[in-house]
């Protein structure tokens, strides 16, 4: 009788698609070894059972005569209701760390928070996350936490400290002294409540000053509009944005909501040929220049003395600036959707933008008051206060909440003097750092992921921050420590819900019933509340403001020192976090310590040492507001003349103390800051003094220029594609800058038989357009995909392990005319390209490896076998892309043959770095993700296009009993992209979001031309500029 | 093969007092007896050896990091040494079979040691490949042998696969060709050994050569097939290492001149460290009469040309860079030359294209100390190329966001500076025990290319007022006789 085919559905029939029920679409070859015959075919010969008898008694034999490894593992007695071991929990939850927001998403394996996401559900950030997010759950394992409470050096249990603060408090109260809560930002309503009752309690004062401020920008509204906040951007409504010196895409005030605004606009498509355009006048470089259509190189200066010029021109009269002119122009002919900020700390400064604002109808349209910034409330004036107070001895007690003053202080020298005179000084830090060392008590705070708490970041938006761990270490959060030092019995849990029922509940109408909106803002983690109103401005002071700009900044001399938050450390606060050390600024390719930024001409005429191969930088000492700090000196491009600046937040001392030499790396800036009236500023007079030595700096990329002049003229590599808006309006395929693609398509053939392709097959497409380099996907991958640290010497050797990288390239933005040797180094465009495996469908990789390690799978996928790697790195050699990593180390402490477990004697330190040592300790290890292998040495690794949840998406679908469909399965890098430049999926599917981008003619592979066949491609980039200047 | 020579050939053997006697006596005194300086000799180059084994298990206990590896130069030095110890392994085979199938005579007296140092090289070589793994305990992978891990085969596309292949074989069929060319010469010795164990060994290691015609004619037989056998694995092994490059995709790698470049390449070194290694030789073991001047011009004909080959091939890679209008190569090549590596480039041009120019003229073919330096010069040369040709390719390839730069650390030194280590002790070793020159071939010329056999002939041809005296050699075997 014939074979009769059963079938399930249609798509089991014809194979068109994945069928639900099958994980794999090829048959796994799992049976065909030595049972082959016997499972399949009945009948067992005799060779086949001897075949079997021998080899399991050998197995046997091996088995019971080898010592195994005994691991210890406690099952659950009682399994708790949430927790299904090998499955994630994803809990809705908020992060507002070192100053910086966003609403997260913390995913939790086995109970343990191991990847923290932008929350997508947010309205405010539309799911984006920045690299300090995705850094920060590293955090909640740092060896540099403090495990209990501390008097000096010696710990204290919580009652004894509690007993002998109380007391103290108690004292001081009664002898009338001066108690002083001192804090950054707080933008927790319910913390702030906390901090009443203690005020109410002790009479205390609560002193709040931020270490990168912005109150130079509030004291400046206060003027204009009668109100100390920041009103809310909308750069998605923008169709004219200009800033002054302002990084709003990548550190200013809330980066990752403007990022998702200004993308919105910077997205076009065949179908909508329009774009926002972008005007950044800035001194030092930033990613927010360098993804802008037309970047005005200014002095530091000039980025004030340019407002008040634009001021002039936009209020109708001529400036005498013709860049300021030309730019207004663009300004009054989008008035009402059009947009200046400027990221100076000089109130007068931010009063002249204010007007020109106001003259451009911002208010009300692209700037709005109706809801104002809780999370920078900062005022200098308070910082210079307490620092005087506590020298003078007017402070009894002094709290630091939040805060590491004594390295941000531009006094921290004096600061740390006067809280030796302080009768009490305690730290809520929760981890070790210079001001917690400098109090007699340290009362240890939760870190975030351990905490009940609520942030609202700007009025009228709630966020719930709830736990995901029980606490690690004996500490307590900040806020009940506070509530019990009033006298409060409630715990801080109970307060916040008292304190939502009493304030938000009734403001709101859209849940009935306390609990109700309680668990749908935990489970959403996000609530709006409509309302507000607009302030009306005032426009008073305005003329003074720029009597005070000119006089100010007119005699900087010519060199002059601007001091910037750098995307990766923030301000200090992320110096502990090896992840954020080894992320390379998007611009300089540094990794692990600051800098001084120079222009290029300045290094030519100097004799600069930059030695780009042996990545060995010649020291200079720069002095400004009497202090001095020694850094390698870096040109960089795009900087005009007289512009050197200086990254903040390095240079810590009292860090882990494990990995202390390699996180206390960088030098301090913050003493070079200088009081400029109120407020400190970021930009002074400096002298520089070039020193003999030099110093190795840890750079990723050296700055090589793409365009290629020695030979036969200009010819440019393909790797980024550009064109400008007006060509893209203009061709009618929509494929300007991408028009070889065509003939390269057309040209290609191969020898090799077409494999078949069953079920998905995953592509990636990364639009140029809106990357905007700020690393949030790299930290991402490395969280995901436990990629390891590997600490400042290795990457001075060129090895560091990340799966992604943004290469950065510099490229003159006015074509450089056949003859001319160079334009000046100001005039450039900066673009971004993230680069990871490319899974070429015809990899070169894949064919030289002598052991198939690494082989393609049917859905497109190049994949990684790391057991059957033996590390002849023939593959690394050729990939032309360059993403493929070694295990030159043992860095994850992954491997059996490891020195450390030898013996002591054999564990050599010095190859591995003390941050890549401190990251093998179990604590740390507890941020690995289960779902990824831990490569052991010598093995390659490489992007899998995050196989892992892959995997999971099919298993999901299947599980319910359904084809896989388009955002199933999202990557690392996709979901941590703040302007959604990543999209994934199924290029077999035509719905897909993947397809159309795939399809879109914008779309190139990178040097697609050699036959790689990538499954990552990139859309070109369009710069809303003028056809002729490409 | 005691066929006719002309007169005007120079002997290939020297002195009017040779006999088959006084052959036997040069040829077995050293491994009779110890020379002066033979001990302090391979005392340091051991100690070189001893560098080199413990610079590889460093490597094994820590990892390849020791090593100045990065993420876009992921072969340097590990991968330079091999190609270069491979390329030096070829002269030997060259010697002995090609120039066996050609007749060549001269090669008599230099086989036996081109063929040591061949295998020494080859042993050299083969350390590379297995200890440059990030893995090496799990090296057996590479292997095709049946398993249960599906079965998993190996990947049959890889030209690293290729080269286990090639170089297993050209190992086996390079030491087969050597020792059984030694057998009637240990017989030699075992026949002169004055101690009970001395006589014992060499007996063994002559599988108990008698000498019959028999054996001869077997011996004889042996040597043919399996130089017919080595010929073509002469062509095919540094065929094949080129092969690792040739089909890649990096620019400077991807290139079809590599197979003939590197042939000629590796026949070019491999001649060159024969002359090292011959010229110390000779002077210490007082052999000038079996390896004269004359074989010395010959191998240095043989460098002029390859290294001219060499040469030839620079500058067509040059050539058809610019002539493929293809950016990256063009790249590839400007930065060799000019790029970050200069030097190396200068170092490579210099020694193996410029040098050998010198043996245009005749005078400096024949001269030893300008033959002794240009060989060095050329090794240096070879090793630099494999250099230039492995790392400034790849540290500068497609994308200008991965460019990076290589420097060796002292792992990569001691590995390199070890492994020549462990090919002198060998090579001492070697010189000590065995006959360096190859005893029966040697005798086999005695009659047609020695100087006395052509004095002899020159005597009798005067006799005889010039007639034709091809094969009167008689007067040698009297004087034998007595």
């Amino acid at each position: 009788m014939e074979d009769k085919v059963y079938w399930k559905g249609l798509e089991e029939l014809e194979q068109t698609s994945m069928s639900s029920d099958k994980e794999f679409a090829e048959d796994l070859p799992v049976l065909g070894s030595i049972t082959e015959s016997i499972t399949t075919q009945g009948a067992t010969s005799r060779r086949d059972f001897l075949k079997m008898l021998g080899f399991s008694t050998t197995a046997a034999v091996i088995a019971a005569g080898c010592e195994m490894p005994v691991r210890k593992s406690i099952p659950y007695a009682l399994k708790p209701e949430e927790v299904i071991p090998g499955v994630a929990n994803y809990y809705a939850s908020v992060m507002y760390q070192g100053g910086d927001y966003c609403p997260v998403l913390v995913k939790t394996r086995e109970g343990r928070p191991i990847k923290v996401e932008g929350n997508s559900m947010s309205t405010v950030t539309r799911g984006g996350s920045s690299a300090r997010v995705h850094s920060s759950v590293l955090s909640l394992y740092d060896g540099a936490r403090y495990r209990n409470p501390k008097r000096g050096k010696e710990n204290i249990t919580w009652e004894v400290a509690d007993k002998e603060i109380g007391e103290k408090l108690k004292s001081i109260k009664d002898a009338n002294g001066k108690i002083v809560i001192f804090s950054s930002s707080i933008a927790s309503p319910s913390t702030l409540a906390a901090i009443a009752e203690f005020k109410s309690a002790y009479g205390a004062e609560h002193m709040v000053s931020d270490a990168v401020s912005y109150s130079g920008m509030l004291d400046a509204n206060e003027k204009s509009f009668g109100t100390r906040t920041i009103p809310s951007y909308n750069f998605d409504k923008a169709k004219v944005i200009v800033g002054l010196g302002c990084d709003f895409l990548g550190t200013w005030l809330s980066p990752i909501e403007f990022a998702a605004d200004w993308a919105v606009n910077r997205k076009v498509t065949k179908e909508n040929r329009k774009m926002s355009k972008h005007i950044q006048v800035e001194s030092a470089l930033t990613i927010t220049g360098s993804a802008a259509d037309k970047r005005i190189p200014v002095k530091p200066s000039e980025e004030a003395t340019f407002a008040v010029d634009l001021y002039k021109a936009v209020s109708g009269g001529s400036s005498g600036n013709a860049k300021a002119d030309s730019v207004a122009k663009e300004l009054i002919a989008n008035k009402g959707a059009a947009v200046v900020v400027s990221g100076s700390n000089d109130a007068n400064v931010q009063m002249v933008v204010n007007a020109i604002n106001e003259a451009l109808e911002s208010y009300g349209s692209t700037i709005s008051f109706t809801s104002t910034y809780n999370t920078k409330t900062g005022s200098d004036k308070s910082a210079v206060e307490l620092a005087e107070k506590l020298a003078s001895g007017d402070v009894k007690a002094v709290i630091f909440y939040n805060c590491n003053p004594v390295h941000t202080h531009p006094m921290a020298a004096k600061l740390a003097d006067g809280i030796k005179k302080a009768a009490l000084s305690v730290s809520f830090n929760e981890r070790m750092d210079e001001t917690s060392e400098a109090c007699q008590y340290v009362c240890p705070d939760h870190n975030w992921l351990e905490s009940w708490n609520d942030i609202s970041p700007k009025t009228g938006v709630y966020h719930i921050c709830q736990p995901t761990i029980t606490k690690l270490f004996d500490t307590r959060q900040a806020q009940d420590t506070l509530l019990k030092w009033s006298g409060s019995k409630e715990n801080y849990y109970d307060f916040i819900r008292s304190h939502w029922e009493k304030n938000v509940y009734p403001k709101q109408s859209k849940y009935n019933g306390f609990n109700a909106l309680w668990d749908v803002i935990v489970h959403d983690g996000e609530l709006i509340i409509e309302g507000g109103s607009e302030s009306k401005f005032s426009g008073g002071g305005v003329e003074g403001a720029i009597g005070a700009v000119s006089s100010t900044y007119a005699n900087m001399g010519d060199i002059q020192v601007k001091l910037y938050e750098s995307v990766a450390m923030g301000n200090g606060y992320w110096t502990d976090n090896p992840f954020q050390q080894e992320l390379p600024d998007p611009i300089t390719k540094i990794t692990w310590g600051n800098y001084v930024m120079v222009p290029i001409s300045w290094r030519q005429k100097n004799n600069v040492k930059n030695d780009l191969e042996l990545k060995d930088y010649q020291l200079v000492k720069v002095t400004a507001n009497g202090q001095s700090v020694t850094l390698p000196a870096v040109a960089v491009p795009g900087l005009a003349n007289g512009t050197f600046a200086i990254a903040l937040g390095y240079g810590k001392t009292v860090t882990n103390p494990l990995s202390k030499d390699e996180l206390q790396v960088g030098k301090n800036a913050y003493p070079l800051l200088a009081m400029m009236g109120d407020n400190f500023s970021y930009v002074s007079k400096a002298t520089i003094e070039i020193l003999p030595q030099t110093e190795k700096v840890a750079i990723t990329q050296s700055h090589h220029n793409i365009t290629l002049k020695d030979l036969g003229g200009i010819k440019k590599r393909k790797v980024v594609k550009e064109t400008t808006l007006a060509e893209y309006i203009k061709n009618e395929k929509g494929n300007a800058g991408n028009e070889d693609r065509e003939e390269i398509l057309e040209e290609q053939v191969s020898l090799y038989y077409k494999h078949e392709k069953i079920g998905p097959h995953w592509n990636m497409s990364i639009d140029l357009n809106t990357c905007i380099g700020c690393g949030s996907c790299v930290t991402a991958c490395n969280v995901e995909n436990n990629v390891p640290v590997v600490g400042k010497d290795q990457v001075i050797r060129s090895r560091e392990m990340h799966w992604m990288r943004i290469d950065r390239y510099f490229t003159y933005n006015e074509m450089i005319q056949d003859g001319t040797e160079t334009l000046p180094a100001e005039n450039i465009d900066v673009v971004f390209q993230p680069l990871m495996c490319q899974h070429c469908d015809n990899a070169p990789c894949e064919n030289v490896c002598p052991v198939a390690a690494t082989n393609h799978s049917s859905e497109g996928l190049n994949q990684m076998a790391y057991n059957r790697c033996i590390g002849t790195r023939y593959c690394a050699n050729n990939c032309p892309y360059k993403v493929r990593r070694f295990n030159w180390y043992d860095y994850q402490g992954a491997d059996a043959f490891d020195g450390k477990r030898v013996s002591k004697f054999w564990a050599n330190e010095g190859l591995l770095s003390n941050a890549t040592q401190a990251l093998q300790e179990p604590l740390a290890r507890m941020v690995l993700n289960p779902d990824v292998t831990v490569r052991s040495r010598g093995v390659i690794e490489k992007c899998s296009f995050c196989v892992q949840r892959i995997q999971e998406g099919k298993l999901s679908a299947k599980k319910e009993n359904r084809p896989l469909k388009d955002g199933d399965v999202v990557t690392a890098c996709q979901s941590a992209c703040p302007t959604n430049a990543i999209v994934f999926g199924d290029r077999n599917d035509e719905k897909s979001a993947i397809r159309t981008r795939v399809e879109d003619e914008r779309t190139y592979g990178v040097i697609e031309e050699i036959h790689t066949m990538p499954n990552v491609t990139y859309l070109t980039k369009v710069r809303n500029r003028d056809a002729e200047k490409a | 093969m005691h066929a006719y020579e002309s007169d005007f050939r120079e002997p290939l053997i020297n002195g009017l007092d040779k006999t088959y006697t006084k052959i036997t006596d040069d040829l077995v005194t050293p491994t009779e007896r110890t020379y002066k300086g033979w001990w302090l000799t391979i005392s340091v180059f051991a100690v070189l050896a001893c560098v080199f084994v413990f610079c590889l298990c460093w490597t094994v206990f820590y990892g390849i990091g020791v090593w100045g590896l990065n993420k876009t130069v992921d072969w340097a030095w590990d991968i330079t040494n091999f190609v270069w110890w491979i390329g030096i392994g070829h002269a030997g085979t060259l010697i002995s079979a090609i120039l066996l199938l050609f007749r060549q005579r001269f090669r008599t007296g230099i086989n036996r040691a081109a063929e040591a140092m061949t295998i020494f090289a080859v042993i050299c070589a083969g350390m590379f490949p297995v200890f440059h793994m990030g893995r090496v305990w799990d090296c057996f992978f590479i292997f095709p042998y049946p398993n249960t891990r599906g079965p998993l085969w190996v990947n049959f596309n890889s030209p690293l696969l290729w080269d286990v292949f090639a170089i297993s074989t050209y190992f086996s069929v390079s030491v087969l060709f050597w020792y059984s060319g030694l057998m009637p010469d240990f017989a030699t010795i075992r026949d002169r050994a004055k101690g009970k164990y001395r006589k014992m060994i060499y007996n063994v290691l002559s599988f108990g050569w008698t000498g019959t015609a028999k054996q001869w004619q077997r011996f004889e037989s042996l040597s043919l097939v399996l130089a017919g056998l080595s010929t073509p694995l002469v062509l095919s092994v540094h065929t094949i290492v080129s092969f690792d490059f040739a089909t890649s995709v990096i620019p400077g790698w991807h290139t079809t001149i590599f197979p003939p470049y590197f042939v000629a390449g590796a026949i070019f070194s491999g001649f060159a460290m024969v002359e090292t290694l011959m010229l110390i030789v000779r002077k210490v073991f007082k052999l000038e009469d079996y390896i004269t001047v004359n074989h010395i011009e010959s191998m240095n004909k043989i460098i002029v040309l390859t290294g001219s080959i060499v040469g030839i091939a620079y500058i067509t890679e040059m050539f058809i860079a610019w002539y493929s209008g293809y950016l990256y190569e063009q790249f590839a090549f400007y930065n060799r030359a000019l790029g970050k590596y200069w030097w190396a480039y200068a170092w490579m041009m210099s020694c193996n294209v410029l040098s050998p120019q010198l043996y245009w003229f005749k005078p400096f073919r024949r001269n030893l100390w300008i033959t002794f330096i240009l060989s060095i010069f050329v090794n240096i040369g070879m090793w630099f190329e494999r250099f230039v040709i492995i790392v400034t390719s790849l540290a500068d390839d497609f994308l200008p966001g991965s460019w990076a730069y290589f420097q060796p650390t002292w792992v990569d030194v001691g590995i390199f500076v070890g492994s020549i280590g462990l090919f002198m002790t060998l090579f001492l070793l070697f010189a000590r025990f065995f006959p360096v020159i190859a005893i029966a071939e040697v005798k086999s010329i005695f009659r047609t290319s020695s100087e006395v056999a052509k004095a002899e002939r020159a005597k009798k041809e005067n006799l005889s007022n010039g007639g034709f005296v091809g094969h009167t050699t008689f007067g040698i075997l009297d004087k034998d006789a007595k």
